[in-house]
């Protein structure tokens, strides 16, 4: 008996280090970047942070786990994706040059919304990619690429609902959002104070109340309410945006000249991605299966 | 001044504070008949009843308070009870009654505790003068408890106003929320905090002189 539990035990020891190995591993060798030839990688000038990354061969993404459908990591197989993963490939490949498995550059840094200003100050990501809203009182702390993705503030309702189509139609109705969001502020300002708040910690719990008919309707950032309407199939969303939540990409303010042309060269890939229909596709491919529309432009 | 913020904004603040004084007097007073109910199940002669409250009493003190109001406000409709139609009313009352069985199961501990602690022989000579056990209760038993149990009392009293912060959880606008819509909209955290710590203590520090008073009123040579 004693002699089985030790071997139980040896067993799991054993497991444990193989674990800790192979997590080990999958992280790239920061010096090697394999099987890229030379010559078909771009050219950059040498003060530049693009071509410091391109030496390294790799580059640190930061980006949410589960954020449908901008960015999830597959729980079962570990590999990344959804929308802003997807740009931050494109970018990998506008550094590293055209290949098959961008990923192998790419460093997946997991952050939150709160941890996603930090991370780029301390340095510990070179990108945040991550539904990453444009606004001034950021601007003071890092810089942002141009809008690659645009969306704004919607209403969801229960598929049943004929009263609520636009954000006017809130006035007189119970309308939930979460706590401390800017979310509140806009309902508020869309109908003049005249809708009722109900603010809850999550918004799952603003699904429930909804759909036990304790909310009239759900609203914030259409992103957000993707997700939910994904989740139960007998709500929609309806109206048009009434606030506007332009996403970039966060970098790091150029500091001694540490971060030189990096705005710029995102931005002309960004523009690159747009242009050469890749966006389009990318829009099609994880946004218009929960969206039911199409778009050619984060302008459209 | 501290706390001046509370005057930019009266209309969240005041009204926070009248719904957070509104809670807390239903919830007490709902804690205090279902504490005293539960603490005559726990003494009572007849053993069901005793298991039924001692049930209660560990079912609601170890369950945590926030959980409770989430069942009660989005748990209950599931199985199609609602304490109204309108659901600002709804989580009004749901929280109400959640501060009440909550703070009701640790009152329930204190009055057992006072019931105990009356004299055995006076019980005894109260049954042999022909007392049934209720009236033995009502003229004996009880008021006698409802003198010694002033001072814990006190303090779950004390304690229940500072719960019913929790409410904000399940979104009723009472003094904490009211300190947090403040603070998102003027990104004035810690004024906005200090007002509301200032009015928690207006409701507390006078509370707790009024238990005070009452227990040296109250007070019997024994």
């Amino acid at each position: 008996m004693r002699g089985l539990t030790r071997a139980f035990a040896l067993g799991l020891v054993l497991a444990f280090i193989g674990a800790a190995c192979t997590g080990g591993s999958t992280t790239p060798s920061p010096t090697v970047a394999p099987s890229a030839s030379t010559s078909t990688r771009p050219k950059f000038d040498l003060a530049t942070y693009q071509y410091s990354l391109q030496t390294k061969g790799r580059i640190r993404i930061g980006t949410q786990e589960d954020n449908t459908p901008f960015s999830v990591k597959n729980p079962a197989t570990g590999k990344w994706d959804g929308f802003d993963v997807a740009i931050g490939r494109e970018i990998a490949k506008a550094i590293f040059g055209e290949s098959d498995d961008p990923d192998k550059y790419i460093e997946y840094v997991p952050v939150t919304s709160a941890t996603r200003i930090p991370s780029l100050t301390d340095n510990k990501v070179d990108v945040i990619i991550k539904t990453f809203t444009i606004n001034d009182d950021r601007k003071k702390q890092i810089d942002f690429s141009d809008v690659y993705f645009s969306t704004g503030q919607r209403i969801l309702v229960k598929k049943d609902n004929t009263s609520i189509k636009e954000a006017a139609d809130l006035a007189g109705k119970t309308v939930c959002a979460q706590r401390g969001s800017t979310s509140e502020k806009n309902i508020a300002t869309a109908t003049n104070g005249a809708a009722r708040p109900l603010l809850l910690d999550s918004y799952p719990a603003c699904l429930l109340a909804l759909q036990q008919g304790q909310a009239d309707a759900i609203s914030t950032d259409e992103t957000i309410l993707f997700g939910l309407a994904k989740q139960d199939p007998n709500t929609k969303l309806v109206g048009k945006y009434f606030s506007t939540e332009p996403y970039g990409i966060g970098v790091k303010k150029s500091v001694g000249g540490d971060r030189t042309g990096f705005v710029d060269f995102l931005n002309r890939t960004l523009v690159t991605i747009i242009t050469g229909g890749t966006w389009a596709k990318f829009y099609e491919q994880y946004i218009t299966p929960v969206s039911f529309d199409k778009k050619r432009t984060p302008d459209d | 001044m501290p706390g001046a913020i509370a005057f930019e904004f009266p209309e969240l603040y005041f009204t926070g504070l009248w719904l957070t004084i509104q809670i807390s007097v239903f919830g007490l007073l709902g804690a205090i008949v279902i504490g005293t109910l539960v603490a005559v199940l726990r003494v009572s002669p007849i053993a069901p009843l005793r298991w039924i409250g001692a049930v209660y009493v560990e079912f609601f003190r170890n369950t945590p308070l926030v959980v409770q109001l989430f069942f009660l406000f989005l748990g209950l409709p599931l199985i199609g009870l609602r304490f109204s139609s309108d659901t600002f009313e709804n989580i009004f009352r749901a929280a109400a009654l959640g501060m009440g069985l909550y703070h009701g199961a640790y009152v329930a501990e204190v009055v057992r505790g006072g019931l105990l602690g009356v004299d055995r022989g006076q019980i005894e000579a109260a049954r042999s003068l022909g007392l049934s056990y209720v009236q033995m209760l009502r003229y004996v038993q009880l008021p006698q408890t409802f003198r010694s149990v002033i001072p814990p009392l006190g303090n779950i009293g004390i304690a229940l106003v500072k719960n019913t912060s929790l409410a904000s959880t399940i979104g009723v606008t009472e003094l904490l929320f009211a300190a947090e819509i403040v603070e998102s909209r003027t990104f004035r955290a810690e004024e906005a905090f200090i007002a509301a710590t200032l009015l928690y203590l207006a409701l507390t520090i006078p509370l707790g002189f009024a238990v005070n008073a009452l227990e040296r009123r109250m007070l019997v040579a024994r």
